[in-house]
């Protein structure tokens, strides 16, 4: 009996849900894909409409990587500001949708999922696993150019996914070259690597391994967790393996603990870190004396305190736009990614096609890309990254950003015969 | 209603009690709303931008795995923290199950190359293995002690997840192979019907329902049945109902058992939504999530965790999507309270509200409202 009212249900049920389908508004209308043609004779596609062209950033305010987010995300936002003031990219004005993801994977696919079809590209993507896991799509059928905030290598590799400026691996590299050629480490050496678990830590850790085999020392690793923050433990093993030399690639906090608990224990060996192990807040600590003295930082560009022009006027602006706000590399990091994405938006509107596949074309054709940081980026290889030079700098209170360098920006030669991922 | 009763075709003598279905009728009410329910979610596909797909997909995924820890948590009274491992295995075991191995354009990673659909199913039953592994403990200890021996699990399923960098892919995780089901891939080539473009999320959906469909039916018909009644005197009474001849270690583990292999069910379907698993995502925080939605969408009830579920997994992903309408935000960088953490903050005051002002979830608004409108004496409340 109650079957007869059940099916009544299911059968009008399946009569409205074949009406309802009809008419909806997803149904294709035939041809939409070619791409449409403005004024000027450029054609668009996704992401440009009127006289607008939309980019997303997919960000971390709120989790781990909060403070590098803030930085990238508010230099990118202050870039496109005076862009869109002396007249935007081919007449087109540059509008950002920000998206806070607070390093939640699910949360990451969700925004690319909700900005991928009203967006032309993301000029910034942080977190390289979220970025690997939208990998397949921005391949296959988004192809919209991604400029992740993340210097993993295993990102190389895509034409549509390019990484700015050397990778942690390159990175790497270039510091213990530094060390080699500086701190008096030799063949035969032990030197010691603390890094992070995941794709930061495990990709620079990739650059010293390589080293070791090309150079004759040897790596003694302490892999170690985010949320590890006495580096107590560590520092006593590696003084009990008798290494030379220490290089860290782990967050600002765990750095300041092994400079402080190394310099503590009358344990006086040089120690370099990857650029995200280090923020200028840390020279106010306890560590800040034995940071200025033993502890040095490898960067993919010159410091925002750089002596240069451009870098001057950033800082000027940044502060003069984020008075409350700190100073650190994510805005120089920031400013490039946005720089390079106008940089793209310009060579694709002058070959008149401001399609995403013809924004990606015009990336591939910038070859000596340098806004002021003292380091070329070249982008005609998608599976290298746009640089191989590192530059070394040293914590110093009296310098804006906190660092001054040391070492102005150079490929070591073990850097330039490297190749990522190989 | 006892004359329509003796008009039935008639049990004579004893009349049947007043809780039959009422017959020859126009469908009820109930049917009518379950059908419109269904027409609604069957036509979604339709209409929605894959954004809203995906996140239903999540919603019904976080569904499947909350009707598993509500017949272990809510229902059987045992605690559980480990829940995010063993949809890791779920997820995961299927990668494992169904990737091509290290053959032309592999990514070098360890795969068995089974057909999709038999390496969905075995990745079900080895999150039910890994529970049955686990459940001469789970048998044993009760409440937070077995909360505590499940945290194990998880700090034990991350480190295996980011170190077994051959079977997992390490930080980076793997790639999922797309389901294929009776010719049908479930992936990104487009399918076109009744004029629309069905890419993956759109199949999925589908398949998402079904599942979901399947597997709130089995847990009801678990919960309404003599494991239910069982489950719930373990809860209620552990010596009791020991007393009364249910074998409670037994039980427990039995629930432990079939609680996995609902998480199982829902990593493979997440793994299936997100098209890539990454280690980040199994962590504690989504233990606690689960645990989020049974309390908030009502302890120890299929539509209760179906409610939790759909409250926990959409409510996030709408704070961020309109994040910036959002009132008392400011530009980021002027000084006040960004989009992102205002969702945040939002989030946890409506996690509150729920708990403090509707105690035994977000079923009982339903059930309370149900029995407002129709004043039907003795009328079943809700299921339990």
């Amino acid at each position: 009996m109650r079957t007869t009212s059940a099916a009544r249900a299911a059968a009008g049920a399946l009569a409205a849900l074949l009406v309802l389908s009809a008419c909806s508004s997803k149904a294709e209308d035939g041809g939409g894909e070619g791409g449409k043609e403005s004024t000027g004779g450029v054609r668009t596609g996704d992401g440009v409409s009127g006289d607008t062209i939309k980019l997303g950033v997919l960000t971390d305010m709120t989790g781990v990587y909060a403070t590098l987010g803030k930085s990238v995300t508010q230099a990118q936002q202050l870039y496109v500001k005076q862009l869109n003031a002396e007249g935007g990219v081919c007449g087109y004005k540059i509008e950002l949708t920000v998206r806070d993801h607070g390093y939640d994977p699910q949360k990451a696919v969700a925004a690319y999922t909700e900005l991928e079809p009203d967006v032309l590209g993301f000029p910034q993507f942080l977190g390289s696993p979220f970025v690997a896991a939208v990998r397949q799509r921005i391949e296959g059928q988004d192809k919209g150019l991604v400029l992740p905030q993340a210097w993993a290598h295993s990102l190389l590799g895509s034409e549509y996914i390019r990484v700015l400026g050397s990778t942690y691996d390159v990175e790497t590299i270039n510091a213990i070259d530094f060390l080699m050629q500086e701190k008096g480490i030799k063949k035969g050496d032990k030197i010691g690597h603390v890094y992070f678990e995941g794709d930061y830590g495990e990709s620079a850790v990739e650059g010293s391994r390589h080293m070791a085999e090309e150079a004759g020392l040897t790596v003694v690793e302490q892999k170690i967790k985010p949320t590890d923050n006495d580096m107590t433990a560590q520092v006593a093993a590696l003084k009990k393996a008798g290494v030379k030399a220490i290089v860290i690639s782990a967050g600002p906090r765990q750095a300041a603990s092994l400079v402080g608990v190394a310099a503590a224990g009358g344990f006086d060996v040089p120690i370099i870190g990857n650029n995200s192990a280090f923020s200028p807040q840390l020279l106010a600590t306890q560590a800040g004396p034995a940071l200025m003295k033993n502890y040095y930082v490898a960067s993919p560009s010159l410091p925002i305190g750089a002596d240069t022009e451009e870098a001057k006027k950033l800082v000027a602006d940044y502060k003069a736009a984020y008075p409350e706000d700190s100073l650190d590399n994510g805005v120089v990091a920031g400013w490039t990614a946005a720089a390079v994405f106008t940089e793209a938006l310009e060579e694709a509107c002058a070959k008149k096609d401001l399609t995403r596949d013809g924004v990606g074309k015009a990336l591939l054709s910038l070859n000596s890309f340098d806004n002021g940081f003292g380091v070329a980026n070249d982008f005609s290889d998608p599976k290298a990254p746009s640089s191989k030079e590192s530059v070394i700098l040293q914590p110093d209170k009296a310098v804006t950003g906190g660092m001054k360098v040391v070492r102005e920006p150079e490929a070591s030669e073990a850097a330039q015969a490297y190749t990522p991922g190989a | 209603m006892s004359d329509v009763l003796a008009t039935e075709k008639g049990t004579p003598g004893t009349p049947r009690t007043a809780r039959s279905a009422p017959v020859r009728r126009l469908p009820g009410p109930r049917a009518w709303v379950w059908a419109a329910l269904a027409v609604l979610l069957l036509a979604l596909p339709f209409y929605l931008d894959r954004f809203w797909l995906q996140a239903g997909l999540f919603a019904m995924a976080a569904a499947i795995g909350a009707i598993g820890i509500n017949l272990l948590t809510g229902a059987t009274g045992q605690l559980s923290m480990g829940h995010a491992f063993f949809l890791a295995v779920g997820a995961y075991g299927y990668c494992v199950l169904a990737g091509d191995g290290g053959g032309s354009g592999g990514d070098g990673l360890v795969g068995l190359g089974l057909p999709t659909w038999l390496a969905a199913v075995l990745a079900v039953l080895l999150a039910g293995a890994a529970g049955g592994l686990f459940s001469p403990i789970a048998g044993r200890l009760r409440g937070a002690y077995l909360g505590i021996a499940t945290l194990a699990l998880i700090f034990i399923g991350q480190h295996v997840l980011f170190n077994a960098q051959d079977l997992t892919g390490g930080f980076n995780g793997r790639d999922v192979p797309p389901l294929n089901l009776f010719g049908l891939t479930f992936d990104d080539s487009e399918l076109v019907v009744a004029a629309v473009p069905f890419g993956s999320a759109e199949k999925l959906w589908y398949l998402g329902l079904a599942l979901l469909l399947g597997g709130a039916l089995f847990a009801r018909g678990v919960l309404r049945g003599r494991p239910g009644r069982a489950m719930n005197a373990i809860r209620d009474h552990r010596i009791a109902a020991g007393v009364m001849g249910v074998p409670v270690a037994r039980y427990r583990a039995a629930v432990f058992v079939l609680s996995s292999m609902y998480a199982g069910l829902a990593g493979v379907l997440l793994a299936l939504v997100f098209q890539r698993t990454v280690p980040d995502y199994f962590g504690i925080t989504l233990s606690l999530e689960y645990l989020a939605m049974i309390v908030i969408g009502g302890l120890g009830s299929v539509s209760g965790a179906v409610a939790g579920a759909l409250f926990v997994s959409l409510l996030p992903q709408l704070l961020t999507r309109y994040s910036d309408a959002l009132p008392l935000v400011s530009a980021p960088g002027t000084g006040g309270i960004a989009p992102g953490e205002a969702s945040r903050y939002l989030y946890g005051a409506a996690v509150v509200a729920v708990v403090l002002f509707l105690p035994g979830g977000l079923v009982r608004v339903a059930a309370r409202l149900r029995s407002k409108l129709r004043h039907i004496p003795g009328d079943p409340v809700e299921e339990r």
